[in-house]
């Protein structure tokens, strides 16, 4: 079927970039001719309708695509956040489909790994998916003594992330406004190649599961006897989505228990294991029975730097005790978040860029507890926020620390699920562990 | 002496291995029939009972393979539920599958085939007899459970997918991709296309398109031109005779 086909070759691929870039170009010249005889409050509109889209055009493109360039689409919401507000509108409606593997394939994904055929390795083997996984799909196997989930991935992925990123990169300089988007590409290239190198993920998931101590959090066990570089095994847990949890009608109760399990495990992990679980997608948690709750999908976890966590943990303690701003400004300096300049300069760029920003992420940790029932639209205002100083000093891009952007924006995603979960979390756990660590 | 049927087709299977090991090891020009039945244990007299020459070595290892997909498709679970495309592609990477076993001795073959031309793609043609049977049993289960229509052309869309397979070994054979990446690839991408023209009424389409072109006008022009040609007349005649039959 046609949607089920991705143009493979790179000469397809580059047409379909290539055709959307041409659009971007006439687009571009429609609006310099049109913007002659508009008034100033109808031109920032024409640019919003401009932005708006193009953002569609490149999803059109993307979207043709398909697969690896969701990925990455994710990737640049998440890592460029001076791109206009509509094209990450645009991106995360694409957000969930990936390519099917149909049963010819799962057959020879299995022989080309493991050597043989599902049935002479599993006593089971169910050839429809279970679960979708980062370019790629899960399936429910059993032998003797094992129930297990196997994820296997599209073959070639790794050699479509490259021509696709090369072409992302010519395509977003466009939007970059002169910036350097050397760094932040390297980096989502860099993530992606992770993601989907299973072995990455196998001694990620081991290493939580061995490490990751959390009385109601189940992570799942690796069997490294039949894992791959792209084949994932490992024990087979049950469970409902977050969608499907959140249809069976959860009790305050319920809601608030998971919401509070996640944000306790992320601080767990943060500062007992100094690495996060980095990836906020709701597919990425799974709600079990007796409130248990199952983290699954290990292919985006971030390690984190002793010193920079001590600053980090520093500075928000500072904040959450209402701090002076010199003090405040004197330790974002420390932690490269603003230029060495005059007490005077760097007090206001903090006063004018950061704090809109850190405001945000702090309001939630003033009190012993959050009510994100009250504050429905909390992410949608961070979001907001960022686009905002984003727009105004667009040369900070380069300037913000890339640890902090990542762990706040991981939050941030976390937020977004506990606002649809209408749940309320304490925060004197996280903070207590704040303390400990300074 | 009476030989069962089993035990022959045994004794060809030990021929053929035997002759797919030396082939690669000293290439098909430097193996002999005679080393080829040595290896396999047999004796000479046999082994040109079974192939009188090299060639024949080369199409009853091709129809060996046949036979070898055919016995893992009966094996595979559940292989009556899957789709027609699930189990057309099924079927071709089953037997690149097993090729990949011989992949040395294959890429000699596809190098007589395609570039030296020593041997005639006719006779790889002459091995198509299983492959092709398979097929029309999976384009007939799949036409009688209602999965799709019956397709105009019907009994030569076997052949023709016989055709795109020998484009796929070609395209294996030269493909350097790590774990033939490329070629997985190519067929998943060229079966849904597949897939799609098979799903749509586009064959019938371009049918009635070809026979309304083929009535309306290149019949007329044949009759115009062939009064001084005698040779045209006769496919002339056997257009008309094609679309009476229709």
């Amino acid at each position: 079927m046609s949607s089920d086909t991705l143009p493979t070759s790179k000469l397809a691929r580059s047409k379909v970039v290539g055709k959307a870039i041409l659009q971007i170009g006439s687009r571009k010249s429609k609006e310099v001719l049109k913007r002659g005889f508009l008034s100033p409050a109808q031109k920032e509109l024409s640019k919003e309708q401009n932005q708006k889209e193009i953002a569609q055009i490149i999803m059109d493109a993307l979207g043709e695509l398909k697969g690896v360039s969701i990925k990455i689409a994710q990737q640049v919401a998440l890592g460029m956040p001076f791109l206009p507000p509509s094209y990450l509108e645009e991106m995360s409606k694409s957000f969930q489909s990936v390519p099917p593997i149909n049963r010819a394939l799962v057959r020879k994904i299995i022989k080309q790994e493991l050597g043989e055929y599902p049935q002479e390795i599993f006593d089971t083997f169910d050839t429809k998916p279970f679960g979708a996984a980062s370019l790629g799909q899960v399936h429910r196997a059993t032998d003797t003594h094992r129930d297990m989930a196997i994820k296997i991935q599209y073959p070639g992925i790794a050699t479509t992330i490259q021509s696709d990123l090369s072409m992302l990169k010519f395509a977003l300089k466009r939007f970059a406004k002169g910036n350097n988007i050397d760094h932040i590409m390297e980096e989502i290239s860099q993530r992606l190649y992770e993601e989907i190198d299973y072995e990455h993920e196998a001694e990620n998931m081991d290493f939580f599961h061995k490490n990751f101590k959390h009385p109601h959090v189940t992570i799942p066990k690796l069997y490294v006897d039949i894992s791959t570089q792209k084949l994932l095994a490992t024990s087979y847990l049950e469970g409902v989505s977050l969608d499907r949890f959140l249809a069976s009608d959860p009790s305050r109760e319920s809601r608030n228990h998971y919401a509070q399990t996640i944000f306790d495990s992320f601080f767990i992990s943060l500062y007992r294991l100094k690495q996060i679980h980095a990836d906020p997608n709701p597919g990425n948690f799974l709600f079990m029975e007796d409130q248990k709750l199952g983290l699954i999908d290990f292919g985006c976890v971030k390690r984190v730097d002793e010193v920079f966590l001590q600053r980090y943990t520093r500075l928000h303690i500072s904040l959450i005790e209402r701090a002076d701003d010199m003090d405040i400004t004197r330790q974002y300096l420390e932690l490269d978040m603003i230029d060495q300049a005059s007490d005077k300069k760097m007090l206001a760029f903090y006063q004018n860029v950061i704090k809109p920003l850190d405001s945000i992420y702090i309001e939630i940790f003033l009190e012993e507890s959050y009510s994100f029932a009250h504050n429905k639209n909390f992410s949608k205002r961070g979001f907001e926020t960022i686009m905002q100083v984003q727009r105004e000093q667009t040369h900070s891009v380069h300037k913000l620390n890339e640890e902090i952007i990542f762990l706040d924006r991981t939050l941030l995603g976390y937020y977004a699920l506990f606002e649809r979960m209408d749940a309320t979390i304490d925060t004197k756990f996280a903070k207590g562990l704040m303390r400990q660590f300074t | 002496m009476k030989v069962s049927k089993k035990a022959k087709a045994k004794t060809k299977a030990k021929i053929i291995e035997a002759s797919v090991d030396l082939i690669t090891k000293k290439g098909f020009k430097n193996a002999s029939l005679r080393e080829i039945a040595k290896e396999a244990g047999v004796s000479n007299p046999t082994i040109y009972n079974y192939f009188p020459n090299k060639e024949r070595l080369l199409y009853g290892y091709i129809e060996y393979q046949h036979q070898n997909s055919a016995k893992i498709l009966e094996g595979i679970d559940e292989f009556h539920t899957y789709t027609l495309r699930e189990q057309l592609q099924t079927l071709v990477e089953t037997e690149l599958e097993l090729y990949l076993e011989d992949r040395e001795f294959v890429m000699q073959i596809a190098h007589m085939v395609f570039v030296s031309y020593s041997v005639k793609l006719d006779g790889i043609y002459a091995t198509k007899e299983k492959f092709v049977q398979i097929v029309d049993e999976m384009l007939n289960a799949s036409i009688e459970a209602g999965e799709i229509k019956e397709p105009p052309f019907r009994e030569h869309l076997p052949l023709l997918f016989w055709d795109y397979y020998i484009a796929v070994v070609a395209y294996w054979v030269e493909d350097e991709s790590e774990s033939f990446e490329n070629t997985t690839q190519f067929i998943d991408h060229s079966m849904g296309v597949i897939e799609a023209l098979l799903h749509s009424d586009i064959l019938t389409k371009a049918s009635d398109l070809g026979m309304f072109l083929l009535k309306t006008h290149l019949l007329s022009a044949l009759q115009k031109y062939t009064a001084p040609k005698r040779g045209l007349d006769s496919v002339k005649r056997k257009l008309e005779g094609l679309i009476d039959e229709q």
